[in-house]
């Protein structure tokens, strides 16, 4: 194992410990990332050939681009697949670049014979692990994404046999719609290849028996090994301690998946991440945020850089504000007690709103590279005025009754203390301090207990200057502005608002939407967030996983404020449940002269 | 009548102060951009059917435009409406045509049934055959149909409509019986404010005959005096320069009313409103980020036996010199002070100066030919009896042209207009630019043609806006492909679509004239035209021949890969 030279000789030993410790912010990364050694021509070769495992173009330019950046000549001595393989001399193909379909074979002989993916998900029982991690992982497999040689294990506290885990496994397990054939079959041959292993999640011990049983499987192939941390968060660092002590590979890659929540506040996030990174390195550490894996998320680009109309109007010059709502149609519902810890902003806003809106915002990356796309997303962030008290407004909901049925409130959830002061809601208006948005507000919106589910982005557009239809749009100017709207979720679409002639003698004007939704275009159902982030993940892609300098930035925004909520003990606006909310977010908006786009009219 | 000046002997002397203005007027009138000095607002006009108007609200301005014209003092006149009855009345010259009874009339009968039309009307039908008003109303009928939408008492509106209709035959030169007419006129107006408008629905050739009459003998004495003429105007800018000459030796320029029904079209409408209503396009308008622009016009149909007067102008004059070169005006313009009839037009105007004439070696001409498809046999356009056998009149015509102004410059705007091809339709495309350094381009492999924005406006059939973007597959992976933004008119708006000619006439009655053509526009657009056409016809240049049926002649695809581009309705893709 090439990273895991500390693995034996833990954690002090790390070369990248004292480093990461001094730098909070992107210089740790892009100087360990520097060629000491540039790579030979090779490594771009194969990483070529490697990446076309996933038939997709993009990986192929990444990788192809990565081949000449400076993180895989730095992973050519660490982790990375194919520079391992070239450093073990396992494989020898020659450094020509060849045609795709012939790297193609070529790669597919590689897989089959030679190496093997290992992926233990920590904390198999748990609920995430059931609904998503399981799913996602046999969806890839019924659409033939994951290598030939591949093993699953769930690692827990609770006494489970193979057997049991499979028919745990085995009941949440659904077969996309529009590829239903032989899916009992390919679902027996998944479960064949799933086994449990019970464990504490501190235990040096448990996690090499782990390793053994791994070894076993790995037949003496090239072993990678991703491990899936689905657990809480306060024993993150003993289970990832365990596991890259104990049970790193010795000869492939090994990556962790870690999810939400990274910290409640800087300072705790930080110390999060120094504790990760006594274990592991930087590029071994895959920090999930499940909208970046959401298609319309991973859509934003595609729409922004391929598309000659939208880039000349993505800027301060004629977006008045963008808005990123994210809403739910029910509560805690009995689970509110982790949640009560973060509350809405650490859940939703600081990370899955804030990814977004680095995406949308971002300056145009050199590559898709991953390392581009996240050096662009750190500069928006780093650009960013921290959140003002006064641009937050947060709520709590209450309990209603409609049509017979009482709706709880937050506070009446067993799980939650009676006097909780935890928003629920909360609005807020950032701005990025840049020359590109200079001014314009980007206002966010996250509530539970809302009246509808959604998740979308909306760009409303200036003014059109001398609008010489002024008359025929009357005075409300905000019916007469463009807004570009993209429903991440549900029903999945895009469209734009357009003022338009109603047809007919007179001249009437209205807006109508130019569209594109998704279940009428394409037929094909969506997959789930994550598969593709555990796809990228086997692959090693980095794009949609958050690094850690990305996490600092996003922290430091969010802060202060969240430290003077807590400090002021500020009561939240409490709103009915399944309502729209508190209106609060309404004064918010007007401050900054704009409206909510998805509680007008539509 | 207003504006009637020395030609006509009988000139009435009550008409002073208007004469005077009208001379006043005249004599300022030099140049072709003459319309541009005419700005009086001293006075407040308005309109008397300002609600019903077809563009809601641009009357009033329009009206002030006509200030110093000579209908000056009769826009005065709907500011006492209630004491001063007015009463239309609408003269179809060449009643028993085929566009009267096809459009002119059951467009007339829409505007009735919607309210349209003032409370006192009468339309009268003028042609040469002897007919009672009784058979016209039985001819009129038989086309009359209710829109789908407001079906009830849809008979009983058409029994009132027919009441108001009435004949009278007469010979198209004779003012004798245009005097006849206008007493009949004068018998319905009873007295009342009277404004009259003349539909001339007849030949070229007469023309000139029936405004004179019209004019001399059957103007309107108290109110307005409008006539509408159908195309051609001319064959060429001598002819088109002659006929103008013509006309305004009776009639002043504000009471001609040229038709170019396209620009009653829906989409064609909403052109202007979707560039100077939406933010997101009119940054995108210019040659920074438009790579062509698109006209296309096609039929699936030939001249199928009415060939006679299509052979004498071809499809350059037929389509392309008005219907298209319009359209792309209107597309191109710069933007205007204000949506009056003037300032667009002369928006207009400014383009089509800034246009290059066209070059023979920017035009592709065709001819279909006979052709057998599924055991049927459809004729080759010089197998049509009403067409000489020998004839080179283009049925199929792609051209490149070019706006050598500013915003435009380098900016190929491909026309094609062509018969008896494999689809009908009118199309506006407009081509983007790539990406610069895209990001994707591996994504999209070789074709750069495949990546790039189009956002097409689609006349007919079947009215829709889109606009192609790329976007990604939804899957894992990264594939792109292009997926429409679309706005599909029958989905959005159930209501159906008035006719072109609906618009147009009550545009017409009202005084707007922002959709109809003026004389230095219709100069303007001839001499684009006039020197390819001539030059075609001196040199008897050959169309290449395509099967009825079919694309049209691969010529064109030659002419747009000329300017790297290429047909945005044959990619293939919809």
């Amino acid at each position: 194992m090439a990273t895991f030279s500390s693995s034996t000789h833990c954690p002090s030993s790390s070369p990248y410990f004292n480093r990461s410790n001094n730098n909070r912010f992107q210089q740790p990364l892009t100087t360990s990332v520097r060629p000491k050694q540039q790579p030979p021509r090779t490594t771009r070769n194969l990483s070529l050939q490697h990446s076309s495992s996933k038939s997709n173009g993009l990986v192929k330019a990444v990788h192809l681009q990565d081949g000449t950046s400076s993180k895989k000549a730095a992973s050519s001595v660490k982790s990375d697949g194919p520079a391992n393989i070239l450093k073990d001399g396992i494989l020898s193909v020659p450094p020509v670049t060849l045609p795709e379909e012939i790297t193609d074979v070529v790669n597919v002989d590689f897989n089959k014979e030679n190496s093997t993916v290992s992926i233990t998900v920590v904390g198999a029982s748990g609920d995430l692990a059931k609904k998503k991690i399981f799913p996602a992982l046999f969806a890839l497999y019924y659409e033939g994404f994951l290598p030939k040689h591949f093993t699953i294990f769930g690692y827990a506290r609770s006494k489970m046999t193979d057997a049991e885990l499979r028919t745990m496994v085995s009941k949440t397990l659904t077969c996309r719609i529009d590829q239903r054939e032989n899916c009992g079959e390919k679902m027996d041959q998944f479960l064949e290849r799933c086994f449990y292993h019970p464990g504490q999640y501190d235990s040096q011990e448990n996690f090499l028996e782990l390793d053994k049983k791994l070894k076993e499987h790995e037949g003496g192939r090239v072993a990678n090994r991703l491990f899936y941390l689905s657990i809480p968060p306060n024993i993150f660092i003993d289970a990832v301690k365990c596991a890259s002590t104990s049970a790193s590979t010795a000869n492939g890659w090994t990556r962790v998946i870690v999810e939400k929540p990274f910290g409640r506040d800087s300072e705790s996030s930080a110390a999060l991440t120094r504790s990760l990174k006594q274990y592991l390195e930087e590029d071994q550490i895959f920090r999930i945020d499940h909208y970046l894996g959401k298609e319309l998320v991973e859509n934003l680009s595609v729409l922004r850089f391929s598309n000659l109309i939208f880039e000349p109007l993505w800027s301060r010059q004629y977006i008045r504000s963008v808005q990123f709502i994210f809403a739910e149609d029910f509560g805690t519902e009995g689970r509110g007690g982790y949640f009560d810890n973060y509350g809405i902003i650490r859940d939703i806003m600081q990370n899955h709103l804030l990814q977004i809106l680095a995406l949308f915002a971002m300056e145009t990356p050199v590559s898709l590279d991953a390392e581009d796309i996240r050096n662009e997303k750190v500069k928006v962030l780093r650009s960013m005025r921290p959140l003002q008290l006064d641009d937050v407004v947060t709520g709590q909901y209450k309990s209603h009754t409609r049509g017979g049925v009482k709706y709880p409130a937050y506070t009446d959830d067993k799980t939650v203390p009676n006097d909780s002061l935890t928003p629920t809601f909360a609005a807020a208006a950032l701005f990025i301090d840049n020359a590109r948005w200079d001014g314009v507000p980007f206002l966010m919106k996250a509530g539970k207990a809302l009246h509808d589910r959604r998740a979308e982005i909306r760009v409303q557009f200036r003014h059109v200057p001398g609008n010489l239809y002024n008359k025929n749009i009357g005075t409300d100017l905000d019916l007469a502005t463009n807004e570009l709207v993209i429903r991440v979720q549900p029903d999945e679409a895009i469209y734009l608002k357009i003022n338009n002639k109603v047809p007919g003698l007179g001249m009437r004007l209205d807006r109508s939407n130019l569209n594109l939704l998704y279940s009428t275009r394409y037929s094909k159902e969506i997959p789930d967030a994550y598969e593709r982030l555990l796809l990228d993940a086997i692959e090693g892609e980095r794009r949609l996983f958050i690094r850690s300098d990305e996490l600092d930035a996003a922290w430091s925004l969010f802060t202060p404020v969240l430290k003077e909520l807590e400090e002021k003990k500020i009561v939240p606006e409490y709103y009915p449940y399944g309502s729209r909310g508190p209106v609060g977010a309404h004064y918010l908006a007007a401050r900054y002269k704009v409206r909510w786009g998805d509680v007008g009219s539509e | 009548m207003a504006t009637q000046i020395s030609p006509c002997s009988s000139s009435s002397l009550h008409q002073e102060p208007i004469f005077g203005a009208k001379l006043l007027t005249l004599s300022r009138i030099t140049s072709t951009p003459k319309w541009v000095s005419k700005i009086h607002p001293r006075i407040d006009p308005r309109n008397q059917f300002k609600l019903k108007s077809s563009n809601g609200y641009s009357l009033n301005a329009v009206s002030v435009q006509d200030v110093g014209a000579a209908e000056k003092p009769l826009a005065k006149e709907p500011v006492l409406p209630e004491q001063t009855e007015s009463i239309l009345s609408v003269t179809v010259v060449g009643a028993s045509g085929d566009l009267a009874k096809k459009k002119i009339f059951p467009a007339l009968f829409a505007l009735f049934y919607e309210g349209c039309l003032p409370q006192n009307f009468v339309i009268y039908g003028y042609a040469r055959t002897k007919m009672t008003d009784e058979q016209l109303r039985e001819t009129i009928s038989r086309t009359l149909t209710c829109r789908i939408d407001k079906r009830e008492n849809c008979g009983d509106k058409m029994e009132e409509f027919l009441k108001r209709c009435f004949y009278h035959s007469g010979q198209y030169d004779s003012e004798e019986h245009f005097a006849e007419l206008d007493k009949k006129l004068k018998q319905k107006e009873e007295g009342k404010l009277s404004n009259r408008l003349f539909y001339l629905s007849i030949p070229p050739n007469i023309f000139v005959d029936v405004v004179r009459s019209a004019s001399c003998k059957a103007s309107s004495q108290n109110g307005w005096t409008r006539v509408i003429v159908e195309k051609p105007f001319g064959r060429d800018s001598e002819s088109s320069a002659e006929l103008t000459k013509n006309l305004k030796q009776y009639l002043a320029e504000d009471q001609i009313f040229r038709i170019d029904h396209y620009l009653g079209k829906e989409l064609v409408e909403n052109l202007s409103v979707l560039r100077f209503s939406n933010l997101v396009f009119e940054p995108l308008w210019s040659r920074n980020y438009i790579r062509n622009v698109q006209f296309i016009f096609s039929e699936d149909f030939g001249t199928e036996g009415r060939g006679g007067y299509f052979d004498n102008y071809g499809i350059i004059r037929d389509i392309m010199q008005n219907h298209l070169l319009q359209i792309l005006a209107l597309f191109a313009m710069e933007t205007p002070v204000s949506l009056d009839a003037e300032d667009i037009r002369n928006e207009k105007v400014k383009v089509l100066r800034s246009m290059r004439p066209l070059r023979l070696k920017d035009v592709v001409i065709g001819q279909y030919k006979g052709q057998s498809k599924g055991g049927k046999t459809y004729l080759g356009y010089a197998e049509d009896p009403t067409v000489p056998n020998d004839s080179l009149t283009p049925t199929f015509a792609a051209a490149a042209l070019f706006i050598d102004n500013a915003r435009w410059d380098g900016v190929p705007f491909l026309m094609k207009a062509g018969k008896a091809l494999n689809t009908k339709r009118a199309e506006i495309r407009v081509q983007f630019r790539h990406v610069p350094g895209n990001l994707y381009k591996r994504n999209f492999g070789m074709d750069m043609d495949k990546a790039t924005n189009e956002l097409v406006l689609r006349v007919q059939p079947d009215e829709a806006i889109y606009l192609k973007i790329n976007n990604k597959v939804p899957g894992l992976g990264m594939r792109l492909d292009r997926s429409d933004l679309n706005l599909l008119y029958k989905m959005r708006y159930p209501k159906e679509i008035p006719d072109a000619y609906e618009r147009l006439l009550l545009d017409a009655i009202e005084g707007e004239r922002r959709l109809f053509i003026r004389s230095d526009e219709l100069d303007a657009a001839w001499s684009i035209f006039t020197p390819l056409l001539k030059e075609l016809e001196r040199k008897k240049i050959t169309p290449e021949l395509y099967p009825y049926g079919s694309r049209g002649p691969v010529g064109a695809h030659y002419l747009a890969a000329e300017y790297n581009v290429r047909w945005g309705d044959l990619a293939g893709d919809e």
